[in-house]
């Protein structure tokens, strides 16, 4: 038996004969569409494993990645999650639930040691031990140890696997980190948004089933192909950047014109992401068609560039309201203000120096 | 005699992090205890203070990514109720669009892909018969679809495009690609389950065909019903929202315009869409299932439901100017707002108290306490409203086991990151059910005059009394009840994406196209003190989000979620929360499967990132 | 040593000189297109200036263009001067941090700033400036680089957005970049204050002659400075310079 949970193995649990296993296999066989002849390869298949192994796990996160993710038109999520992997372990999917489910894992990760993808989907708290998520009775950060130790890579999904997310916004009352914090040893790819795009999310599973490997990674382990240009620099109002033609305020004429939402907060001059050119829902929209200001859901550590509405967050100075701008206008007129009294003083000074310690002066080499 | 402390952990097909511990009489099957425990825990509402209220929306949306949307649509409300912003008509209609849409999209997408694998198994879809299962889906269709439907205002689907497929090939074709998965020896999601539990006995081979064939051709259309999240929003899940209104500016002499007729048709064929996939996949499959358990007798796991419900009301019909001061009440569609206790009992029986305004800042009316939850409150204090709630962590660890490697929790102590919510001290059920509950007792005792849509619930609850033969009370109250409400709140929703559409359209068409109000966008503009309440009827229930703004930034805020009511830990006051209950009331005839329970708690559709947040 | 006359230095090469014009003729451009790209604004209160912008010719990708064109001036006039540095001895700018006597100097020239000491020890290139030239060309270090990340980015594939995301990566997100590019851009022009401010304030009370010396190259002392040896490699031949010169067109003691 080199393989766990085949069929055989299935009627070994339930204590059912090689004779109704063989039986079985003559049925499928059958249903198959295929000639008797076949039925041994649907013995030896039903006894071997074929598709790529996929354990995805959850830490702090919201699930919104593992929807997105059931979201993908191409390739359809069924395609992926029936043809292409073999979903073994995912706590948002998977029939089995508790004691089996947990003894399935550890079966997994000892049988496909080496060879399984791990998606993780969800930030590692650490704080307390990392008792702020629990996995069947154990801190996630223990579980995913354990199953990084034999993935033959890692797929962080979405911004709270890839950079810590939400719940490490501040004042990150978990000590969340991304999960390439706490694991590493072997190819990490990063698949940020909060979530991704449904169509990024599988595409990397496509290009794996496509071309048999893992697609080409930047500087900061992203799928160049999704992540290798800034939202801006794709951006279908981007004329409107260029020429100067910006929305001031929600709804106002330029808004519905759809012109640039620069003015109101946009992020996506810092974003990197396939909003601009892949869109959402196969092209059909995305934040900023829609009417709002990226917000930058795919980079590290976005959520604590607020306010998301100013291109230049309020700089807290009690009970005021004032940005670097404010701030920078107002320092700067201090500072002359500072220097023109520097100069008078200094003047007075010197007037006064001179008429009464003149001797002084003289004495200096 | 012997009691067994079973474990399930973690419950899968869910979203979040869940526990669950039951002891079982293995000789009876009886639940003599039940334990449900949230065990992760983010703090949001601790990291959204001191930012821009205009900003909560998007931070406190993430508490959840399946019932997305949810959260910000609370947060909006909250934000706006305290600086008292009345959104546009277009933006409130909007927003309607998006909430029902999701209750719409999440309950589909529940039944088939969290709950379906509960009631049935590819492994007896194998033994089917093709042929006989294309009659089976002819005399489902026949029997089960409701023929109830919402005002349709405007109906630009000629006919029904999404049927289920009936013919022999395409059950073969289904069957022999199950088949082949079995094969080959990786299960994947199917992997290691309880499919040789006899519950999977209950249904034909032919059921379990039929199901799986749409539990594979609804993965596929799920993704098509949340076409108004991407057009008004941007996305999905996450789609984007401002306070006062909607960013999704309509015009229809730009070519940019974020709203115009294009972008509507795809709206409206998404909403189409739901409405078919709903009539003629969901509810058929459901009631299909739902008669055959009720009919064999599985009428138990009602739990909390018969002694006590809540609901706050949605879909403000018109544009309202504030929640606490009572206009939000005013102006709902559907007032599943109140308590109903003892439905249990009958209608007859059943009392109803009203939950409205002022109410929800009434901290005698609604409190948190966290005296089994992980987390501690100041010397003396067991309750707090949640304008002045405290969220602050206390880790106690397990009853048996390390604080970070558990044998079983802590019954008599702390054992969960969810509070317990309180309505006048007591724990209440919320949800679909619930909702159901309220409007049909409201209406029934002639508390109020019902609206189409409040109409339609009771008409819906009494057609499925019909198709069941039993009364309300006989199998609402149930495991089967819960989930057969939430496929029926599914169909209403779906009619009411159509009336609100309707409505949009109909206001465009007046000559308003404004979807955001701007005149308190600056901060300037606000007070320097405020506090505001938001409500929500999300698809797993009652939502309420309340924020304290000073100085332009939060300065508390506190969100009682759904999961919170429902999957609760008890307490001493208040008693079992609805998950602890609804597991009491179920029988379990094999202690180490206990499929029956999974059955019970995936009926209530637990979020639990939701419920700790 | 002291005569109380005034005494001519040669300081600055031509090439120090046209470079801190060129510097500061960038500078300038940059911060004032800066803030427009920032908050792109035209004048008016509210509405839609910026389109009214356009028309009059003065886009984003106009004020883009000039901001990049005077970036590249900037970084160019900065490396040269880099150079000055390492060819020309009086175009030594660093501060002998290291040095006991750089301590007490700055010292000496702090108490006379606070107006608690008279006069200053006469120095061809105050060590307190020299320290501030030496931050601010740190500051516009700090923009070049932020600059160029935002810049280069729209090609990462190149070897400039590929060596550059590592600045990316550094300061978390380019939304930081963004940030530091604009904080900095004000620090800059606060030193630029303070700076104009010295120098017409040595010019006019200590009759230095700082502002014509950034044209001339050449400073007027009354006492022979004590830094010379650190600028020139022999006081003479700095005196000698003038002297040639001035020979022809004045009388001359000492
Ligand atoms: C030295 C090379 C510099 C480069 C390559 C550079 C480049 C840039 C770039 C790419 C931007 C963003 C433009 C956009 O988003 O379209 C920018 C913005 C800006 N720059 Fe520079 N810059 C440089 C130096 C300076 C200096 C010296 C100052 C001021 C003293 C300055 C002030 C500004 C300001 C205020 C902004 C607006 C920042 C914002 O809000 O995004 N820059 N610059
Ligand atoms: C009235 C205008 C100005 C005058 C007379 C002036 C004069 C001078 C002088 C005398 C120095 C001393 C050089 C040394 O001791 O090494 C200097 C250095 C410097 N100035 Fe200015 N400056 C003026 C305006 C500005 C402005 C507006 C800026 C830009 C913000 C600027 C940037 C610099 C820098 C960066 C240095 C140090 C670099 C170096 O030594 O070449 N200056 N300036
Ligand atoms: N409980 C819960 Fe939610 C819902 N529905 C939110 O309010 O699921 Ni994530
Ligand atoms: S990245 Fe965003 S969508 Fe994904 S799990 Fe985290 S919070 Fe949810
Ligand atoms: S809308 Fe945003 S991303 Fe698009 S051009 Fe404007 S600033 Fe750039
Ligand atoms: S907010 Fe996120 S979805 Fe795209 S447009 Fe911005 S990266
Ligand atoms: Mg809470």
């Amino acid at each position: 038996m080199q393989t766990n949970n085949s069929l055989w193995e299935l009627f070994q649990k339930r204590g059912l004969s090689r004779r109704s296993f063989l039986k079985t296999c003559a049925m499928i066989t059958g249903l198959l569409g295929l000639s008797p002849l076949k039925c041994t390869e649907v013995v030896a298949a039903a006894e071997e494993k074929n598709l790529p192994v996929v354990i995805w796990l959850h830490g702090h996160e919201c699930t919104g990645c593992d929807e997105s993710f059931l979201r993908s038109q191409t390739p359809l999520a069924s395609d992926v999650i029936l043809n292409m992997i073999s979903v073994e372990y995912d706590d948002c999917l998977s029939a089995a639930a508790g004691e089996p489910f947990e003894q399935h894992f550890k079966e997994i990760i000892e049988k496909y040691a080496g060879q399984y993808i791990l998606a993780v989907e969800g930030g590692v708290p650490l704080a307390e031990n990392g008792i702020y998520c629990m996995v069947g009775g154990r801190p996630f950060v223990t579980v995913l140890k354990e199953a990084a130790a034999g993935a033959a890579a890692i797929v962080e999904y979405g911004s709270c696997s890839a950079w810590g997310g939400i719940q490490s916004a501040k004042p990150n009352p978990t000590n969340t980190v991304a999960v390439s914090q706490i694991v590493g040893g072997t190819t990490i790819v990063k698949v940020p948004g909060c979530p991704p795009i449904p169509e990024v999310m599988t595409a990397v599973i496509m290009h794996f089933a496509l071309f048999g490997q893992l697609p080409p990674l930047d500087t900061s382990g992203r799928p160049k192909q999704f992540y290798g240009n800034r939202i801006h620099d794709t951006c279908y109002r981007r004329p409107f950047f260029d020429s100067g033609m910006f929305a001031e305020r929600f709804d106002d004429a330029g808004a519905k014109a759809g012109w640039c939402l620069y003015k109101v907060g946009c992020r996506g001059p810092a974003t990197y992401n396939s909003c601009g050119n892949m869109r959402w829902w196969n092209g059909l929209s995305y934040p900023i068609q829609s009417g709002h200001g990226c917000i930058g859901c795919s980079n590290n550590g976005f959520w604590d560039n607020d306010q998301f509405y100013e291109r230049l967050p309020n700089i807290p100075i009690s009970a005021t309201i004032a940005n670097a701008d404010t701030i920078g206008a107002v320092a700067t007129g201090v500072a002359v203000a500072g220097v023109v009294a520097h100069g008078a003083l200094s003047v007075v000074e010197k007037y006064k120096r001179q008429r009464q310690s003149k001797p002084e002066e003289e004495r200096r080499p | 005699m012997s009691v067994k402390r079973v474990v399930i952990d973690p419950v899968s097909r869910i979203e979040g992090h869940l526990r669950l511990e039951i002891k079982v009489d293995e000789s009876s099957g009886k639940v003599e205890d039940a334990l449900s425990s949230g065990t992760a825990w983010r703090g949001i509402e601790l990291i959204v203070q001191g930012r821009d209220p205009r900003d909560a929306w998007a931070f406190v949306q993430r508490i959840c990514g399946v019932c997305t949307t949810v959260h910000a649509l609370a947060s909006l409300r909250a934000v706006e109720d305290a600086l008292g912003i009345e959104i546009p008509k277009n933006a409130n209609y909007i927003r309607n669009i998006m909430a029902a849409t999701q209750n719409a999209q999440d309950h589909l997408i529940h039944f088939y892909h969290l709950h379906a694998l509960d009631w049935v198994s590819p492994l007896e879809a194998l033994k089917a018969d093709p042929a006989s299962t294309v009659e089976l889906q002819n005399a489902v269709l026949e029997k089960y679809r409701l023929p109830l439907s919402g005002p349709v205002g405007l109906a630009f689907d000629a006919y029904p495009k999404e049927f289920p497929k009936a013919t022999t090939l395409y059950f073969k074709t289904v069957q022999q690609k199950v088949g082949q998965i079995v094969a080959s020896g990786q299960l994947g999601i199917f992997a290691s389950h309880w499919w040789d539990h006899q519950d999977y006995k209950l249904l034909a081979p032919e059921v379990h065909l039929m199901a799986i064939a749409h539990y594979l051709n609804l993965l596929d259309r799920q993704r098509e019903l949340v076409g108004a999240h991407v057009i008004f929003g941007g996305k999905n899940p996450h789609p984007h929202y401002i306070v006062g209104g909607m960013p999704c500016s309509i015009s229809f002499s730009d070519m940019n315009a974020s709203v115009n007729s294009e972008r509507l048709a795809v709206v409206d064929a998404s909403i189409s869409l739901g409405i078919n996939l709903i009539n003629y996949f969901y509810l058929p499959d459901l009631l299909a299932i739902g008669d055959i358990y009720v009919k064999k007798g599985y009428t138990d796991g009602g739990g909390l439901a018969k002694e006590r419900v809540l609901g706050y009301g949605d879909f403000p019909d018109e544009p309202y100017n504030g929640i606490a001061n009572g206009d939000f009440h005013k102006k709902l569609l559907l007032r599943s707002n109140g308590v109903v206790e003892n439905f249990g009992q009958g209608l007859a029986s059943a009392v109803f108290y009203n939950l409205e305004g002022r109410d929800y800042a009434d901290p005698a009316i609604l409190a948190e306490g966290v005296e089994h939850s992980w987390y501690s409150y100041p010397q003396g204090k067991s309750n707090f409203h949640p304008w002045d709630g405290i969220t602050e962590a206390q880790y106690t660890g397990p009853k048996e086991g390390n604080k970070d490697s558990w044998i079983y929790l802590d019954e008599a102590g702390k054992y969960s990151w969810l509070k317990t919510p309180k309505w006048r001290g007591k724990s209440a059920e919320v949800g679909p059910l619930a909702r159901y509950i309220i409007i049909y007792t409201k209406v029934k005792k002639g508390i109020i005059e019902p609206t189409w849509a409040e109409k339609m619930v009771v008409d819906q609850v009494e057609s499925v009394s019909r198709v069941l033969s039993l009364p309300p009370e006989n199998w609402l109250l149930s495991t089967v009840g819960r989930s057969v409400v939430r496929g029926l709140e599914a169909q209403l929703h779906a009619y009411i994406n159509k009336y609100y559409f309707a409505k949009l359209v109909k206001n465009i068409r007046s000559g308003d196209t404004a979807v955001a109000s701007t005149e308190k966008w600056e901060p300037s503009s606000w007070p320097k003190e405020a506090q505001g309440v938001g409500l929500h009827e999300a698809p797993r229930g009652a939502l309420g989000h309340w924020v304290v703004i000073k100085n332009a930034k939060i300065a508390n805020y506190q969100a009682i979620v759904p999961t919170t009511w429902n999957a609760c830990p008890r307490d001493s006051q208040a008693g079992y929360g609805a998950y602890e209950a609804s597991m009491i009331d179920t029988k379990v005839k094999v202690a180490d499967q206990p499929l029956e329970i999974l059955k019970a708690i995936h009926a209530f559709d637990p979020c639990v990132a939701c419920a700790t947040h | 040593m002291s005569d109380g006359q005034l005494k001519a230095y040669y300081v600055y090469s031509p090439w120090l000189r046209i470079f801190h014009w060129l510097m500061v003729m960038s500078i300038v451009v940059l911060f004032f297109t800066g803030l427009y790209i920032g908050n792109p604004f035209f004048i008016g209160s509210q509405g839609l200036e910026p389109t009214y912008a356009f028309s009059e010719r003065l886009s984003m990708e106009t004020v883009r263009f000039i901001h990049f064109a005077a970036a590249f001036i900037l970084v160019c006039a900065f490396v040269l001067r880099v150079y000055g540095f390492v060819v020309n001895k009086g175009d030594r700018l660093l501060p002998r941090f290291w040095t006991k006597q750089h301590w007490a100097w700055t010292m000496d020239i702090m108490l006379h700033y606070m107006l608690l000491r008279a006069s200053h020890k006469p120095y061809l290139r105050n060590p307190l400036a020299r320290m501030s030239y030496l931050g601010v060309y740190f500051l516009i270090g700090i923009e070049a680089i932020t600059g160029f990340t935002m810049y280069v980015m729209v090609d990462p594939k190149s070897i400039w957005g590929q060596s550059f995301s590592l600045v990316n990566s550094l300061l978390i997100n380019e939304y930081y970049v963004h940030l530091i590019h604009h904080y900095v851009a004000w620090l800059i022009i606060i030193f630029a204050v303070v700076h104009i401010y010295m120098a017409v304030r040595a010019d006019f009370m200590e009759r230095e002659g700082e502002i014509s010396s950034m044209f001339s190259g050449v400073k007027f002392l009354a006492h022979q400075p004590v830094d010379l040896g650190e600028i020139a490699t022999e006081e003479d031949s700095l005196v000698r310079y003038w002297d040639n010169i001035a020979r022809d067109s004045r009388p001359h003691s000492g």
